[in-house]
């Protein structure tokens, strides 16, 4: 779609370079005054080749390339590729795996939930809302360190179970930081949920229907804000999720209505911080003993994935939507193919009926509304123009360049 | 004449120091540490060593002429003002209708700078801006003349100069219902500060996270420094207006003070007032409340604000017309 | 209403969340202020200790090394290298995303994890 201007509007770019948005994806919006008439996007400004580069590595190696496709959500996208290459050599994952697996996940969601919080309210100019948010979620980032040795980052799932068990002696931190988060939620609730400022700049803003959210694929807390009562923890539940009995999240359980707006979706994503914290401690008190992994030597196991063929899916709820990896193993070292598809890459589309009427102020908030996640959902690359792209040797030499150039003037 | 040079330099250190406040008050109140209070002069000084960027599709000669004729009218409008109880230097010449359209030249200059520099943000920030400009004038003027008006009814002549108002202190012309009437022009002119100021929640002209800085996208290096010292320099401006109307006490006759000491003592209780009028009318407002949308600017302006002040100026009325029942 | 304001006035009159370390405000000059300490004359905030499973900068005890290679074939960064002639392996630790995966995998514990973790550095090794 390119858009066609007229007198009476002009053509404005929000990104890739931009304070608003945090990660590269240029939009172009026609507008009039101050109201967008048309938005085009262009997706795809930071390609990094991560499906390339795995097929030149092991399995063992990928897991770590898995977890740097995001760094939010990163333990969703190794469990699923782990998830995915067990179902092709028919590994079973201990119990106690499961659970660890699950509280990770868990943990991950309030983090990334929280950090979107802050983000959302940046983009309203809330710089206060943002530092209590991120103050708040200094917590899970600790509890998060303490039981896998890393803050961000975990390396906690390989393929057939987890690489650090979740000890009892640690549970106790683990149902401090629950309690904290349920007394937390109150004020979290109170800021953002009752500010008449904020109020009067989410609610009716952004709206995505549930028609078209159905139309456009939207997933996760953007598709369960319009009304869509869809969850993979809900409808194949996997890991230690059928054991708890989750149900989606809607924001008619809240505010008694489904609206579709921006300020659905901070209440979506609130109430599943809530929902979070009770599944952290159901896992906590209801933690199975026994192995963690299936097989101990990642050697042994390497050479027991060398051995098989097939083809799999490995699907999970991300804190952004689903998280969708095929994998294809032919008794190879390295996968003879792997597909990433990251909730980013559904809710992208819906950003054209959420922003189109609305005005320029609301760009930034509606762009974020959907926790976009831009450098996950860069698969592939397409060079228009061959005179503009630059090769490594060039982008070398132009470095080699610069710095004989600055030298040169220090001199 | 001499002191002109003097008074200007006074006023940029000041404002510089009161931004430095600013930004560790709003700190601490987010739970952080904050910078430096010298902060804002290392930012001078590094804006100052940088190369002044001028856009390709911009007017050069305006582009580069806005920002001193910003800071220049800003300064300008601080030589009006009566600071710390004393008359202002250009006493006579000038009053309080000619402050209020001095004091819209740094916004109009920084409207023309963004037209000027031939960016499509710019050219939004600009647009807001200019919407900002015509909202908040209206309660401005109110609150201004209602003062005025009430000087002049209790038997001043001059009651349109800023030093006549200050002196007369408003407090004691009224009576209970002029009380909460000038309560309510108080509260007005506070709400007024940030917009004039182009501070959160009334900064959509400028508003980083929408238009990546609005007015200023294009501006670096020197100008983006003198548009920084405007700044500055508006916010001593504008703080010194409202103590100048309505909080005009001295401290001097309270301790018995005369003299040199008197004089001292002035300045500081002065100080003072500015940086508790800057906490309630920037920092607080910027850090409690979330940016308002151009449309809500004018909402609350002309609506909210100017039924404030209007509601002000019925009250004082009706209260010098009763005679301070 | 307003919960946010009322939590900021009561945060003004807090000690402020953040960290000091390794000090309060950036020094003016980062060489000087390390010599200051070096001498005793300055002090540095410490920084909060690390959890007992923290994954750090990697040690290496050449004398144990078999020279296997199995820490080179999981590494995901290739942050181990193989050195031929002495049948030993390098380890380049500004490549390392510190995963321990080469700790796990080592049959001899000649890998080993530390609690270091300040290792920006000017060079390279």
């Amino acid at each position: 779609m390119r858009l066609s201007r007229d007198k009476n509007s002009f053509k404005i770019s929000v990104g890739p370079v931009h304070p608003a948005l945090k990660e590269p994806i240029q939009l172009n919006c026609l507008i009039a005054g101050e109201k967008i008439k048309s938005v085009d996007f262009e997706l795809s400004q930071a390609h990094r080749g991560i499906e390339w580069i795995a097929t030149r590595r092991n399995p063992i190696q990928i897991l770590y390339l898995a977890e740097r496709i995001c760094g939010i959500c990163n333990i969703c996208h190794t469990i699923s590729f782990c998830t995915a290459v067990e179902k092709i050599a028919g590994i079973e994952v201990p119990a106690r795996a499961q659970y660890v697996r699950t509280m990770g996940a868990e943990l991950e969601r309030i983090h990334s939930h929280l950090l979107w919080a802050g983000v959302a309210a940046h983009e309203l100019g809330f710089d206060s809302a943002m530092h209590y948010t991120w103050k708040a979620r200094e917590k899970v980032l600790d509890v998060i360190e303490l039981l896998s040795g890393n803050r961000i980052t975990k390396g906690i799932p390989t393929i057939g179970g987890v690489r650090r068990d979740f000890e009892e002696k640690n549970h106790a931190k683990i149902i401090e930081a629950v309690e904290y988060y349920r007394s937390v939620f109150g004020k979290l609730k109170a800021i953002f949920l009752d500010d008449p400022v904020i109020k009067s700049r989410t609610k009716d803003i952004g709206v995505l229907t549930k028609k078209d959210a159905l139309t456009l694929c939207a997933v996760g807390p953007t598709a369960r804000a319009s009304g869509i009562a869809r969850d993979v923890r809900q409808d194949e539940p996997y890991a230690a999720y059928p054991d708890f009995g989750l149900k989606a999240i809607t924001p008619d359980q809240l505010t008694g209505e489904i609206k579709g707006d921006v300020f659905d979706r901070i209440v979506v994503r609130l109430l599943e911080v809530a929902q979070s914290a009770d599944i952290l401690e159901f896992c906590v008190k209801n933690m199975p003993g026994g192995k963690i992994v299936y097989e101990e030597k990642p050697i042994k196991l390497l050479a027991q994935l060398k051995g098989v063929h097939g083809e799999a899916t490995g699907r999970l709820e991300a804190p952004r939507g689903e998280v969708f990896h095929y994998v294809k193993l032919v008794g190879e070292e390295s996968p003879y193919s792997w597909k990433v598809k990251p909730p980013t890459y559904s809710n992208l589309l819906p950003w054209i009926p959420m922003l189109e009427g609305e005005q320029v102020a609301d760009i930034p908030i509606i762009a974020a509304s959907i926790d976009p996640c831009m450098s996950c959902c860069n698969r592939a690359v397409v060079a228009e123009n061959n005179e503009n792209v630059l090769n490594h040797d060039m982008l070398h030499r132009l470095s080699v360049e610069k710095t004989e150039n600055i030298r040169g003037q220090l001199a | 004449m001499a002191l002109i040079p003097l008074i200007a330099a006074a006023a940029i250190v000041f404002g510089l120091v009161l931004k430095g406040i600013d930004r560790i008050v709003a700190a601490r109140m987010q739970a952080r540490i904050g910078p430096p209070v010298t902060q804002p002069f290392t930012d001078i000084k590094k804006l100052l060593m940088k190369e002044n960027i001028v856009p390709r599709n911009s007017v050069p000669l305006i582009f580069n002429l806005m920002p001193v004729i910003a800071l220049a009218s800003a300064l300008l409008v601080i030589l009006y003002l009566p600071i710390a109880g004393f008359p202002p230097l250009l006493e006579g010449s000038g009053d309080l209708v000619l402050v209020l359209y001095i004091l819209i030249f740094p916004s109009l200059a920084m409207v023309i700078g963004g037209f000027a520099s031939g960016s499509p943000y710019a050219t939004v920030g600009a647009q807001r801006e200019m919407v900002t400009m015509m909202s908040y004038e209206f309660p401005l003027a109110i609150t201004a003349v209602t003062t005025a008006w009430l000087v002049s009814s209790a038997g001043h002549a001059a009651s349109f100069s800023l030093y006549t108002i200050a002196t007369a202190n408003v407090w004691a012309l009224v009576g209970p219902i002029g009380l909460v009437g000038l309560l309510l022009l108080f509260i007005a002119l506070l709400f007024v500060m940030p917009g004039e100021l182009a501070k959160i929640p009334f900064d959509s002209a400028e508003a980083e996270t929408e238009i990546a800085g609005g007015l200023l996208v294009e501006y670096s290096g020197t100008n983006l420094a003198l548009f920084y010292l405007t700044d500055a320099v508006k916010t001593v401006a504008m703080a010194s207006i409202i103590t100048a109307i309505f909080l005009p006490f001295s401290i001097g006759p309270l301790f018995g003070f005369a003299g040199n000491e008197s004089i001292a003592a002035e300045i500081v209780f002065y100080i003072l007032k500015v940086i508790a009028v800057v906490f309630v009318g920037t920092t607080f407002a910027r850090v409690a409340i979330a940016r308002f949308r151009i449309t809500q600017i004018v909402k609350v302006y002309l609506g909210h604000t100017t039924a404030i002040a209007l509601l002000g100026l019925a009250l004082v009325t009706a209260d010098v017309l009763l005679g301070g029942v | 209403m307003f919960e946010m304001a009322k939590e900021l006035l009561r945060q003004l009159f807090k000690k402020p969340a953040t960290n000091e370390f390794p000090a309060k405000h950036a020094p003016k000059s980062v060489l000087k202020l390390l010599e200051k300490v070096s001498k005793g004359k300055a002090r540095l905030n410490p920084p909060i200790p690390v959890p007992e499973k923290f994954r750090g900068k990697i040690d290496y005890d050449r004398n144990k090394c078999i020279g296997c290679k199995l820490c080179i074939k999981v590494c995901p960064a290739a942050a181990v290298v193989f050195q031929e002639k002495e049948r030993k392996i390098k380890y380049i630790c500004s490549r390392c995303t510190f995963c321990a995966q080469c700790v796990d995998v080592c049959p001899v514990n000649a890998l080993t994890l530390s609690n270091e973790f300040l290792i920006a550095d000017y060079k390279r090794d």
